[in-house]
């Protein structure tokens, strides 16, 4: 992001590091938006019952999906200012936003947090039970919000740190970590909603399998003008506390002591530890920090009041968690950028539920352009490449060393970009699956 | 039959924002040893990447034997008889010695089978014959690296190249087998092949080379016969300035001891022994010990056990009268201890941080930096510029330029003057003027004996012998985890310091 990093070089704004990252992703964007558009070219010819209208309905809902306001009485489609797909976009994009700061701030510290899916069910089942059983209680709903969202930030951060500790002390890959504490938290929180029949909604019909509401009791987040803005909406305030923790987050990895030592932990360990950093430390830390987030969208997303939880869960992890990757990747690590990044991602969502409602097509076509998003976002640290070298070259880098036999450092970025690229392709392909399965 | 078997004229060669080569020439007689000589940067990599087919060049002529050539990749080189021992060897360990030898010139029979009888036959001919002794069944990994740069040199001999470029030969050899080494080159010459020399050793320019070639900051300097000319000369063709090559510096009066090391045992992370074992020795203030010995002795493992980033598994360590033993690395540093470590990449430098972000690598907690937990970016940059400008670190943009993008001297200046500006009693230098040019290290010798001046200890750990003796006020040898001497470098010789280094000697245990 072009802004007043009190660190970023004195290249001019449209060239710094931060553009570059905006550019790649935004590249990244469309590409995956105009592959969704062929998608909806293909699916529409391939299908009797849509017609080239139709079509070019589909394309129209896939890029303003979310400025859709429903079709007039000649059946065409409407477009313009809707309170309701805004409002329900940003309260989609909370948890987004929050599990995108997970992998994001995880990775300034150079560890993959792919646990955000298990940090964010242990989030979820300290805020409703917590809520619940406060709300209950005739304790003060303030109060009872309070340690509802506490509980489950808290629980998250125990969750996350448990990689941590793994990854600090035995060396062990937080990756193979994070991802089997999401299914032991998939089987835990089944496990602690089956034992407590007071969490279950049998108060109305056929809704058993789900917890109840907090609604219902009563421990909701405010508005905070959210109803005034996007009247009929889901939104509330958990938006802006969201917005809140990703300006905090980015003032505590670029302005504090505290972020000096976890970004220097991430980019050079053997370094910080000879600077005296307590690596182990910050790695821990780190982990915790993350799990906190995750789980704080979980908690902001069930304090909204009128979402329900589908406790028997040890089949399916939320995809919420895995989103987070693209979320952070797409905004290049930056907590700024995750704010945007996750908007759009929601913002995909809200199309793909204007596709099904208002044409032949389904919502999974949303889901694809996701897909090829997380694919391309995965190469937009190739896009970044190339686009930071062109930028180099026109400027005229003269320190960097001349004698390509001397200089061993650009194999070894590309070595690095490859891997990580890999690794990126890796992971897409598990959230692809993943999505698949649901 | 021209005078020259390889002509390199008016060789010009740009990089995006920089002139690697300028109207460079280069011209080797058949017959010769022809030294190049030029600081880090100057231009004699790229060169010989073009005289090996590897660049192209913007304008200028190669002549081979007076005959204009083109030299589009490392094959047509080869072809033309050139052949380069690389300073990083390319062998593949998991091969034998034949094996690696042969490797991309393998006769073969009419099924493709390989002939290897003929090829050990002449293999162990040219050994014998140039006095290049190597084991040619042995595993490149299983052999020293003396032998495995003879195995590189048989494979140009192998290929029967007449033109024999040597990148830095003499940076990973002990005394003596430099001594081997020039003795061999000397042979070549005789039997009349021709020796391109890359090297910024000026001892080793004048025992073996007949003319020399300098270089400075892509541009050709000048030839001179090295019969007519010395050390002091080329140095100053080669930087540019009056250099002064003898350090100027009075007697060590040590003080009190600094550091007291005690039976430090570190195990190695290669093999089962100890990499240092039971190594004990003190530093005084106002003095220079310097640890000698072939690289991969236990040189940095001793340094890691002493500054806390590996554990030690026994020994005591006393600084400044505190045990430090168990103390953490920042309790260590903190205690009175600063640390120019020994890869300025690894452990130096966090080389995706700014300038200023390196130079407060352990000061950023700091009161002065800042205030509870929100670092002060004024008092940052203020710091970084007055270190910038009192150790004259130069880069791009400034304290704000990215530590990657600065070069690898100024890097190392930059570390040196976040340690020095630190003011602790003891200072650890590990090989503080690796792969620097003669300019940088006189300046940093400077100011290792300034520090030692001002009454602080210095622990110098190097690998380059001429630093060792013009340096230290004493000197331990290390020898496979253990010291095996104590010399003065005013008393002792390059030759006996080398029979310790390669454990042909040793003193009689408990060397204080």
């Amino acid at each position: 992001m072009p802004g007043k990093d009190p660190f970023t070089g004195k290249l001019k704004w449209y060239k710094s590091e931060g553009a570059v990252a905006v550019y790649s992703a935004l590249i990244s964007i469309l590409i995956g938006m105009a592959v969704g558009a062929v998608i909806v070219i293909i699916v529409g010819m391939a299908k009797a019952n849509i017609s080239t209208k139709g079509i070019w309905e589909g394309i129209r809902l896939v890029f303003l999906g979310v400025f859709s306001t429903g079709r007039d009485s000649a059946g065409n489609l409407t477009f313009g200012f809707n309170g309701v797909n805004i409002g329900n976009m940003l309260f989609r994009a909370t948890p987004l936003i929050m599990t995108g700061l997970a992998v994001a701030v995880a990775f300034k510290t150079g560890l993959f947090n792919i646990g955000a899916a298990g940090q964010y069910l242990m989030g979820t089942m300290g805020t409703l039970s917590v809520g619940l059983w406060l709300g209950n209680s005739g304790c003060p709903k303030g109060i009872a919000w309070l340690c509802a969202f506490l509980t489950g930030v808290l629980l998250g951060a125990l969750w996350g740190s448990i990689p941590g500790i793994f990854k600090a002390f035995l060396n062990i890959n937080e990756v193979i970590t994070c991802i089997m504490t999401n299914w032991i938290a998939a089987n835990l929180v089944t496990w602690w909603f089956d034992a407590h029949d007071v969490f279950k909604n049998s108060a109305e019909g056929g809704k058993v399998g789900y917890i109840i509401p907090l609604k219902n009791v009563g421990v909701v987040t405010p508005k905070l003008l959210m109803d005034k803005l996007f009247a009929g909406s889901q939104a509330n305030g958990g938006f802006w506390i969201a917005i809140l923790i990703a300006v905090a987050m980015y003032i505590m990895m670029t302005k504090t002591t505290f972020g000096y030592e976890l970004r220097a932990c991430g980019a050079n360990r053997h370094a910080a530890k000879y600077a005296g950093i307590n690596d182990k430390r910050n790695i821990i830390l780190s982990m915790a920090i993350a799990g906190a987030l995750a789980a704080a969208g979980a908690s902001l997303y069930y304090l909204s009041g009128n979402t329900e939880f589908y406790w028997s869960t040890y089949q399916k992890l939320p995809a919420e968690g895995f989103n987070g990757i693209p979320v952070a990747l797409l905004a290049a690590n930056h907590p700024i950028g995750v704010i945007f990044s996750g908007v759009f991602m929601s913002m995909l969502n809200i199309s793909g539920i204007q596709l099904k409602y208002l044409t032949a097509y389904n919502e999974y076509i949303a889901d694809i352009i996701i897909a090829v998003i997380v694919y391309l976002s995965a190469f937009s640290m190739l896009f970044k490449t190339v686009l930071s070298k062109r930028i180099k070259h026109d400027t005229g880098n003269v320190n960097a060393e001349p004698v390509p036999a001397d200089d061993d450092s650009p194999p070894e970025s590309l070595d690095e970009l490859v891997s990580e690229v890999a690794e990126a392709v890796e992971i897409a392909e598990t959230v692809a699956k993943k999505g698949g399965e649901e | 039959m021209s005078e020259y078997i390889i002509e390199m004229n008016h060789i010009r060669k740009e990089f995006p924002g920089i002139v690697a080569n300028d109207d460079i020439t280069l011209q080797l007689r058949k017959g010769e040893i022809h030294a190049l000589l030029g600081e880090n940067g100057a231009g004699k990599s790229t060169l010989m990447s073009v005289l090996f087919g590897l660049y192209q060049p913007e304008a200028g002529e190669i002549k081979k034997d007076g005959q204009v050539v083109k030299i589009n990749n490392p094959n047509d080189a080869t072809a033309l008889g050139i052949g380069m021992v690389h300073q990083h060897f390319k062998l593949i360990d998991v091969f034998t010695v034949l094996d690696n030898i042969i490797l991309g010139a393998e006769t073969t029979g009419a099924l493709g089978f390989l002939k290897k009888k003929e090829a050990r036959e002449k293999v162990l001919a040219l050994s014998e014959k140039y006095g290049l002794k190597v084991d040619v069944d042995a595993k490149v990994e299983d052999i020293t690296v003396g032998m495995q740069q003879r195995v590189e040199i048989l494979k140009m001999l192998y290929r029967d190249n007449e033109i024999l470029i040597f990148d830095e030969p003499t940076a990973v050899l002990t005394p003596q087998e430099i001594d081997e080494l020039m003795a061999i080159m000397k042979g070549f010459a005789k039997e009349g092949k021709s020796i391109l020399f890359i090297t910024h050793k000026l001892n080793e320019i004048m025992a073996v080379s007949d003319r020399v070639t300098v270089l400075r900051k892509g541009k050709y300097i000048g030839t001179v016969n090295t019969k007519d000319t010395n050390k002091q000369e080329l140095s100053n063709m080669m930087v540019g300035r009056p250099v002064q090559l003898e350090l100027d510096k009075k007697d060590a009066t040590p003080g009190e001891v600094v550091l007291k090391v005690e039976g430090l045992t570190v195990p190695s992370k290669i093999h089962k022994n100890n990499a240092v074992n039971d190594v004990s020795f003190e530093v005084r203030a106002g003095e220079i010990l310097c640890i000698a010995g072939i690289d991969g002795n236990g040189q940095t493992e001793l340094i890691y056990g002493l500054t806390g980033l590996e554990k030690a598994t026994a020994g005591t360590i006393t600084l400044c009268g505190k045990d430090i033993s168990k103390a953490s690395i920042r309790e260590r540093a903190l205690s009175g201890m600063s640390h120019i470590p020994e890869d300025r990449h690894k452990h130096g430098l966090v080389l995706s941080y700014t300038l200023e972000q390196n130079m407060v690598l352990q000061k950023y907690k700091e009161p002065r930096f800042q205030n509870h937990g929100f670092i002060k970016f004024g008092e940052v940059r203020q710091y970084a510029e007055k270190l910038i400008k009192d150790y004259d670190v130069r880069s791009g943009q400034g304290p704000v330029t990215v530590a990657r993008a600065m070069s690898g001297g100024n890097q190392q200046k930059a570390i040196i003057a976040r340690e020095l500006d630190r003011e602790e009693p003891l200072l650890v230098a590990v090989q503080p003027t690796r792969g620097l040019d003669v300019g940088a290290i006189e300046h940093i010798h400077n100011q290792i004996v300034a520090e030692r001046d001002k009454g602080h200890a210095v622990l110098l750990v190097s690998l380059e012998l001429e630093e060792v003796m013009g340096l230290s006020d004493r000197i331990l040898v290390i020898y496979e985890g253990e010291i095996v001497g104590e010399v003065d470098p005013k008393q002792t010789t390059p030759e006996e310091l080398g029979l310790y280094m390669s454990g042909a000697k040793r003193q009689g245990k408990g060397v204080e």
